[in-house]
């Protein structure tokens, strides 16, 4: 499918604690994104940074006829993510995609049925709105994992809870400062589960999914590697392009080789990557 | 001439060498893919030229990630030339290219001399490839390609043999890291290249502050974007002044502005690279952009402001 090149009207930039934001966009013609996809944008007549930024669709409404709104959510960390935090609604601003392979939770190829965890790390929990949404659909229970150094960083944090309480889950929060949830690393909060689950009945959930850290992705990977369970990551890695035409974005694979994020990713399974 | 509509076309089509393009706007290798990845994005059949990613002889994985970097105007890449290997290009990808206007030029890659005879005569026979370009001068690599692009003598004796093993069109890509690129320019021509572009990245770095550790994994990357416009503009105008060959103008080049200077100033025509990134319709936006400038300016040809900076008003 083609992924649109087009410009966005900014609808509403809402600042969130921590410097994180909520960019609402509306693409006309744009096609809903795949749980997991993302698309490359950037401020309005933007000159600097040169390049646009990478940001997984968080959340999508189609509207009227051919036409998306799209939530982008974000943290300012340079002048990329300053830039789109400083849009005004009602500026038109480039957004390409939806690009990429996400998720493959649904569906005949998609991993297995049962329980799932979400696992998020900060702000890489944009990268599952979607799929939570999705599960919630399909009315697939789903525990949402959501770690950050403090409260503060766990933004939407109510609305995943809204989501995988509607599927009989829950949200289990931690954060490393005590201020919100368990006091520690949201990785350990997975393996408490699973060990907990496996010293009873047996397996806690059928499938994992993170998007977050390196570090968190690649504890989640090796814990479901521990316990026998599929999993998926959406990646980052800094990208040029978005589509695949830079090679900039190369994953280390486990095979040996690379991949790239905005191609083969950037959701890929947890086997699949060298962490 | 007029179109069905009653609107006047000026002609846009160039002659580089013994390459006749429908317009001076060419893609450069590395940032178009082997084209085909643009062809949801981009309308293809617009452009004059494009030139694809370099192949060698053989698939490369490319380097490891961190590969790029931006910075202020630009970007740094550190790719390593990752390709799928020449013949997986001849086989499963230039028959799709080859039916369209645009000319197909192929960037090839070598370790060593052999490497580029054996890529020049692998492509020789076929008729969808229009000319190669030797990449001469790729900072990404750890061995090969740069040193035939930094050694005059080395570069000659490189080109008088790519020379004899393809009828195709040589395309010397010349690297902006040497003293006089001209000098390398002319060692070349004397080699029997039909056309030079110029020029290729500026070899760079870039540091991570908060980590205190090179941005790129291999330290030193190539820099390309708006940053190195001035840099190769005026690389192009020493080229295309002392050496007697044809030049294709690279660096920086995203606005119809940026075309005019390097055809002014020399070129015969350009590639657009890391512009593509930020917009993939960038060529074709050039193309247009190029011809409302001509006629509103009552440019009649191409031809006619290649070098013309240089000639007396």
């Amino acid at each position: 499918m083609a992924a649109l090149d087009s410009r966005g009207e900014v609808l509403e930039v809402r600042a969130l604690p921590l410097q994180h934001f909520l960019l609402r966009i509306r693409v006309a013609g744009m096609e809903p994104a795949a749980p997991g996809q993302f698309v490359m944008v950037a401020g309005a007549n933007q000159a600097e940074p040169y390049l646009r930024r990478a940001f997984s669709v968080y959340d999508q409404e189609p509207v009227g006829t051919g036409a998306l709104t799209i939530s982008l959510l974000g943290k300012v960390i340079g002048p990329g993510t300053a830039a789109l935090a400083a849009c005004l609604p009602g500026q038109h601003i480039p957004v390409l995609g939806p690009l990429g392979r996400g998720f493959h939770s649904m569906g005949v190829h998609g991993l297995h049925g049962g329980r799932a965890a979400l696992v998020a790390g900060g702000i890489g929990s944009a990268g599952l709105g979607l799929l939570a949404q999705a599960l919630a659909r399909e009315g697939r229970p789903f525990d949402f994992y959501y770690g950050g150094r403090g409260a503060d960083d766990l933004v939407e944090a109510e609305e995943f809870r809204r989501l995988s309480e509607s599927t009989g889950g829950r949200l289990l929060r931690t954060t490393e400062d005590g201020t919100a949830g368990a006091r520690g690393l949201v990785a350990e909060a997975l393996s408490a589960t699973l060990e907990a689950a496996a010293a009873q009945t047996g397996r806690a959930y059928e499938a994992l999914y993170t998007c977050g850290p390196h570090g968190l992705m690649a504890a989640v990977a090796r814990i479901a590697v521990e316990h026998g369970i599929e999993g998926e990551a959406a990646m980052e890695a800094p990208m040029g392009c978005g589509y695949g035409a830079c090679l900039g974005c190369a994953v280390e694979l486990e095979e040996g080789g690379y991949a790239l994020c905005c191609r083969h990713g950037p959701v890929f399974n947890l086997r699949e990557v060298a962490w | 001439m007029t179109t069905a509509a009653g609107a006047p076309v000026t002609d846009l089509s160039t002659r580089v060498g013994p390459l006749r393009l429908q317009n001076p706007i060419l893609t450069a290798s590395g940032t178009f893919g082997y084209g085909l990845e643009f062809a949801e994005r981009a309308d293809l059949r617009r452009l004059g030229g494009l030139v694809t990613k370099g192949l060698s002889l053989e698939p490369l994985a490319g380097n490891p990630p961190v590969r790029i970097a931006e910075t202020r105007g630009g970007m740094l890449n550190s790719i390593g030339l990752q390709n799928i290997g020449v013949d997986r290009f001849l086989n499963d990808v230039l028959p799709d290219l080859a039916g369209l206007p645009p000319k197909v030029i192929v960037n090839l890659f070598g370790y060593d001399q052999d490497d580029y005879v054996r890529l020049a005569e692998r492509v020789d026979c076929h008729r969808g490839v229009a000319a190669v370009e030797l990449n001469v001068s790729c900072p990404n690599v750890s061995k090969g390609g740069i040193e035939f692009g930094h050694d005059p003598e080395i570069l000659c004796g490189l080109v008088r043999r790519v020379r004899s093993a393809t009828g195709k069109p040589v395309i010397v890509k010349l690297s902006p890291n040497v003293t006089s690129p001209a000098a390398l320019g002319q060692a070349a021509s004397a080699g029997g290249a039909d056309v030079l572009s110029a020029v290729n990245t500026f070899v760079g770095m870039a540091i991570n502050t908060r980590s205190r550790r090179p941005v790129l994994s291999t330290v030193r990357g190539g820099l390309s974007g708006p940053a190195i416009k001035p840099l190769a503009l005026r690389i192009v105008w020493d080229v295309a002044h002392e050496v007697d060959l044809p030049v294709i103008g690279i660096g920086g080049i995203e606005t119809v502005d940026d075309v005019l200077e390097f055809l002014l100033a020399g070129a015969s025509a350009v590639q657009v690279g890391t512009a593509l990134f930020r917009d993939p319709r960038t060529a074709e936006r050039l193309v247009d952009g190029l011809r409302d400038r001509m006629l509103a300016e009552g440019v009649a040809s191409v031809g006619s402001l290649v070098g013309a900076a240089a000639r007396p008003q």
